[in-house]
């Protein structure tokens, strides 16, 4: 046998050897080793030495080789089995043990995380709406800059025949297609009439995006004038069947047969364009021949570019296409084109200052925020409980010390007990959010699952668990590995100043979140009241709209003359629009003095006699339109802005020039809101329109007696229209639609502040009770000598109310900012006032108070014999 | 009381631990297996093994003998145990008994 070996062994085997072998055996078997091989590198060879000593190193790592159960001085190591199981069993019995303060946080750590999962549903629902497209990062839409004097406006409607011209001058652009309004048209087959979501587009839709055709191809959808592509539910409605209704056919506003060419699969909630069928934009320009004009802006307008095109060099090209259309001509502005990526409108949609920004997105930002900062809340009770009752754990972890333990292993020990109550909070908050998922989805209208089939979910999961693990069992961890276990094992522990700051500073923290959540809370809820209960000007209560339509553009007359002898029916009117909301706009409107580079935008409205009675609005000089007057085709009433923004001293009489046309004031009308809140009142200009009655029939009911009127309307719209279904909306009930999302924010900040605050209020309850519990003997020998009950809860909870005090101050100002900001969406505001923040503060100490006295008055009333016996 | 049944290999080793008397550790086990009877054992195995026999008594160990041809580490020597040398008699004579219950004539086909 050699001596030494001059050759060595595989260097990675005898590090696996040393590093994973049996710590009981560890010695002879290196030396075994190392003689085996210098044997057979002398019988066999180098080549086979070095893969017996691998081969016999692999198969003596301690998982393969059989470990020695019976060994009573066995060398310790920190991943013993031994170990790790005595680091469960302590967790599990101080989780027993304290049975209250386990429940507090785990209750408090799930409710934390059941939030910010929901918020995660949602945000991703949020996120899909049209994420679906096969193309979807080669799908862009088309917005117009106007400038004009020196400011820039964002419209994202664009002129009619702009699809085609873009295909035609950016090589770039493969398809394009413009989208109208969504309309509800009238449809028929045989004695089958419904009212259907109708849209018009270019041929190249179904190519650019992915609905889903079950019968007919994307080239062929609409490739002719009376081809109609309709929903599977329509399909179903009409004929039965997709099947069955390919190549039928259907008539369309009782005017004209469709051939229906493609059906395609119900347009689902993630897609931000809503319609049961499409025509084509060629039949469109047929019933609509202004949309062909540059002049005129109507649809909205979206391409496909080719995969290898450089959207940055696409929007150069486009940026000054329409100049060389008359689409300015004589105006005194430049309209220049821009776009943004398609799917990302839906959250995307304010144009601020030119440009797309803002929107929804504004809300998922805001959620997003919040589920941080509730969860973060969760993370404090935690993190404030088991410092403050480390004093409990002091013990051990001297004795670990003492026994060897580095602080590594102890910050591990105690890392891994936040990891365990993750855990099971994890799973709490995953059957919370099971249970919870249909109130939020009836809440927030989506129809949101949880996605447990998808990996992406567990990611998020895992994530939730890592990251509240960390935050939550981080500070902990340090704190009490760092005790010095000569001092923890002599004497009580006493906590220095630091980490009562830290644990004070936190709950101040907790409950300024809370306070901010309040104050959100109470100023959403006021300004969604004051919006909705706001004097508008004209009465919306009892104010029945319905559409003109079908026959009734010509027998309205007939229709005015009955519906005034029902006796529920106090005024009829009609009006251009409708009474809710009304965004038209025309800049041509011109008046002596008028400053020819900065035209005012006025919104036209053709309104017909008795509008102002039927409307309730207030004339405040002049008079209404008149029968008596034939003159009155000439005229105009007109509203106090407009003749504002006009300089008008003395307004009726006076003449202004619409287009090329003379028309001449006959009435003011007193400011009234015809649009919703978010933005100021516009100049309003409002025309004779009594000749050819188009928009809306405005009927003015009785109140208490809405049911049978409605009943009569009905009866006598459907003699008079009896190929289109009869449909009414309420004025107020429309208006308030306009705020659905103020309304779902406003619910949801309510609850999440609720949340919130019990949250904190758990952490509360669990310090106020350690506190309580730690004071034990000092309040006995305070009770012995005198003290009341009173006293003695004034004294447990000072110290806390201190705490939620400074909270409120220091997050009274964050607050007042935020809303501030929030507040700004809305033209008409309600002021921030004190009382707010009076009120959120009040809220926030009564719930402390009641909190923590539940504990000061149980303590405060123990007997002092009880707590000063033992011992 | 019930016998203590050995394994082939058990036996084989600890019969080899016997043989090797005072110097018995897990390399000369390994090597003599290897030279005397010719069979593939690993070296991991021997040292499981004698580990496992440890464990049920047969053997006993103690450390010492370091050389420098081991960089300096210790050997861990075996002893058969009383119970261990309980065992290989027990295994000898139930193979005995056996031997001797055959009749003459297998005997004699088997070369005998």
């Amino acid at each position: 046998m050699s001596r030494t070996p001059h050759v060595l062994p595989p260097r990675w085997a005898t590090w696996l050897l040393a590093r994973w072998s049996h710590p009981d055996t560890r010695e002879e078997l290196q030396g075994d080793m190392f003689e085996m091989y210098s044997y057979w590198l002398e019988s066999l060879g180098k080549r086979a030495a070095d893969r017996r000593y691998a081969l016999a190193a692999i198969r003596l790592m301690r998982p393969f080789a059989r470990s020695k159960r019976a060994n009573d001085y066995s060398e310790t190591y920190s991943f013993s089995p031994a170990m790790i199981q005595n680091y469960f069993k302590i967790a599990f019995r101080n989780l027993l043990k304290s049975k209250t303060f386990s429940a507090i946080n785990v209750l408090g750590l799930a409710l934390g995380m059941a939030c910010s999962l929901m918020i995660m549903l949602w945000i991703r629902d949020e996120r899909a709406v049209d994420a679906f497209h096969a193309n979807k990062d080669q799908l862009y839409r088309i917005y117009m800059r106007e400038y004009f004097s020196g400011k820039v406006q964002g419209v994202i409607w664009t002129p009619g025949p702009l699809a085609d011209e873009l295909k035609k001058s950016v090589p770039e652009i493969e398809m394009s297609t413009p989208y109208s309004w969504t309309i509800p048209q009238t449809f028929s087959v045989g004695n089958k009439i419904n009212k259907q979501a109708t849209n018009w587009v270019s041929g190249d839709f179904f190519k650019m995006f992915s609905y889903k055709l079950l019968q007919g191809t994307p080239a062929g959808a609409l490739h002719d004038k009376s081809n109609i592509a309709i929903s599977r539910n329509m399909a179903e409605a009409f004929f039965g069947s997709p099947e069955a209704a390919m190549g039928k056919a259907i008539r369309y506003d009782n005017r004209k047969e469709m051939t229906v060419s493609a059906v395609f699969e119900n347009v689902g909630p993630n897609s931000s364009l809503q319609f049961d069928c499409l025509m084509t934009w060629e039949a469109y320009v047929d019933d609509n021949n202004w949309a062909m004009h540059w002049g005129n802006t109507d649809p909205l307008t979206f391409f496909k570019l080719r995969k290898d095109a450089d959207p940055a060099k696409v929007e150069a090209k486009m940026l000054h296409l329409l100049d060389k259309t008359d689409r300015d001509g004589d105006k005194p502005y430049k309209t220049q084109l821009a776009m943004q990526p398609f799917h990302e409108y839906y959250l995307n949609s304010t144009i601020k200052e030119a440009k797309m920004d803002g929107g929804r997105i504004e809300y998922v930002q805001l959620f997003s925020f919040v589920a941080v900062f509730i969860l973060l809340i969760a993370c404090i009770n935690f993190m404030n409980l088991a410092t403050a009752r480390s004093s409990r754990r002091a013990k051990e972890v001297g004795v670990r010390k003492v026994v060897g333990a580095m602080r590594s292993m102890l910050a591990g020990q105690f890392m891994g007990e936040a990891f365990l109550i993750s855990v099971l909070s994890v799973v709490l908050a995953v059957m919370l959010v099971a249970l919870l998922l249909p109130a939020f989805n009836s809440l927030t209208s989506k129809q949101m699952t949880l996605p447990f089939s998808e990996p992406m979910f567990w990611g998020a999961i895992a994530g939730l668990l890592v990251v509240t693990g960390l935050l939550a069992g981080s500070y902990p961890a340090l704190f009490l590995s760092s005790l010095n276990p000569v001092r923890i094992l002599k004497g009580a522990l006493k906590f220095d100043s630091s980490s009562v700051w830290v644990r004070q500073g936190l709950v101040v923290f907790q409950f300024g979140l809370s306070v901010i959540l309040i104050v959100g809370m109470i100023i959403i809820y006021k300004q969604v009241g004051f919006v909705q209960n706001k004097n508008l000007g004209f009465d919306r209560e009892n104010l029945v709209y319905f559409p003109i339509e079908g026959e009734l553009f010509k027998k309205f007359n007939l229709l005015q003359e009955q519906l005034t002898q029902v006796a529920g029916v106090k005024q009829v009117s009609h009006m251009t629009a409708n009474p809710a909301s009304n965004g038209n706009g025309t800049d041509g409107i011109t008046w002596p003095g008028s400053d020819p580079s900065a035209p005012v935008r006025f919104t036209p409205v053709g309104i017909g006699y008795n509008f102002t009675k039927t409307m309730n609005l207030k004339m405040t000089d002049g008079r209404d339109f008149s029968k008596d007057f034939p003159t009155d085709s000439s005229g105009v009433i007109v509203n106090e802005t407009a003749v504002k923004v006009m300089g008008l001293k003395d307004p009726v009489g006076r003449e202004m020039k619409w287009g090329n046309s003379k028309v001449r004031i006959v009435g003011v009308l007193k400011d009234f809101h015809f649009q919703s809140l978010h933005t100021a009142i516009r100049p309003l200009i409002a025309y004779l329109g009594a000749r050819e009655p188009q928009g809306s029939v405005i009927v003015r009911i009785q109140a208490g007696k809405t049911p049978e009127t409605l009943a009569a309307i009905e009866r006598i719209c459907r003699k008079l229209n009896p190929n289109v279904p009869f449909t009414y909306s309420f004025t107020d009930q429309e208006y308030a639609r306009q705020y659905q999302s103020e309304q779902i924010v406003g619910k949801l900040a309510g609850y999440f502040a609720f949340l919130a605050i019990f949250i904190s209020c758990l952490g509360l309850f669990g310090l106020a009770a350690f506190t309580a519990e730690q004071r034990t003997k000092e309040i006995g020998v305070r009770k012995v000598l005198g003290a009341s009950v009173t006293g003695i809860v004034g004294l447990l909870s000072k110290d806390f109310l201190k705490l939620v005090v400074m909270a409120i101050v220091l997050a009274s100002p964050v607050a007042w900012y935020i809303m501030k900001q929030w507040l700004q969406g809305f033209a008409y505001q309600i002021d921030i006032e004190w009382w707010m923040f009076a009120l959120a503060g009040v809220i926030a100490v009564l719930i402390a108070v009641f909190t923590i006295s539940f504990q000061s008055i149980k303590a405060a009333m123990v007997n002092p014999v009880r707590s000063l016996r033992s011992e | 009381m019930k016998r203590a049944f050995l394994g082939e290999l058990e036996e084989v080793v600890l019969l080899t631990v016997a043989v090797l008397a005072e110097e018995a550790y897990a390399v000369t086990v390994a090597q003599e297996l290897d030279q005397k009877t010719g069979r593939a054992v690993g070296f991991s195995t021997v040292h499981t093994t004698l580990q496992r026999m440890e464990e049920k008594g047969y053997l006993s160990s103690e450390m010492g003998g370091a050389t420098a041809e081991r960089g300096g580490r210790r050997k861990r020597f075996f002893r058969v145990t009383a119970f261990g040398r309980k065992a290989l008699r027990e295994a000898k004579e139930a193979r005995e008994t056996l031997w001797n219950a055959m009749s003459p004539q297998t005997l004699q086909l088997m070369g005998n």
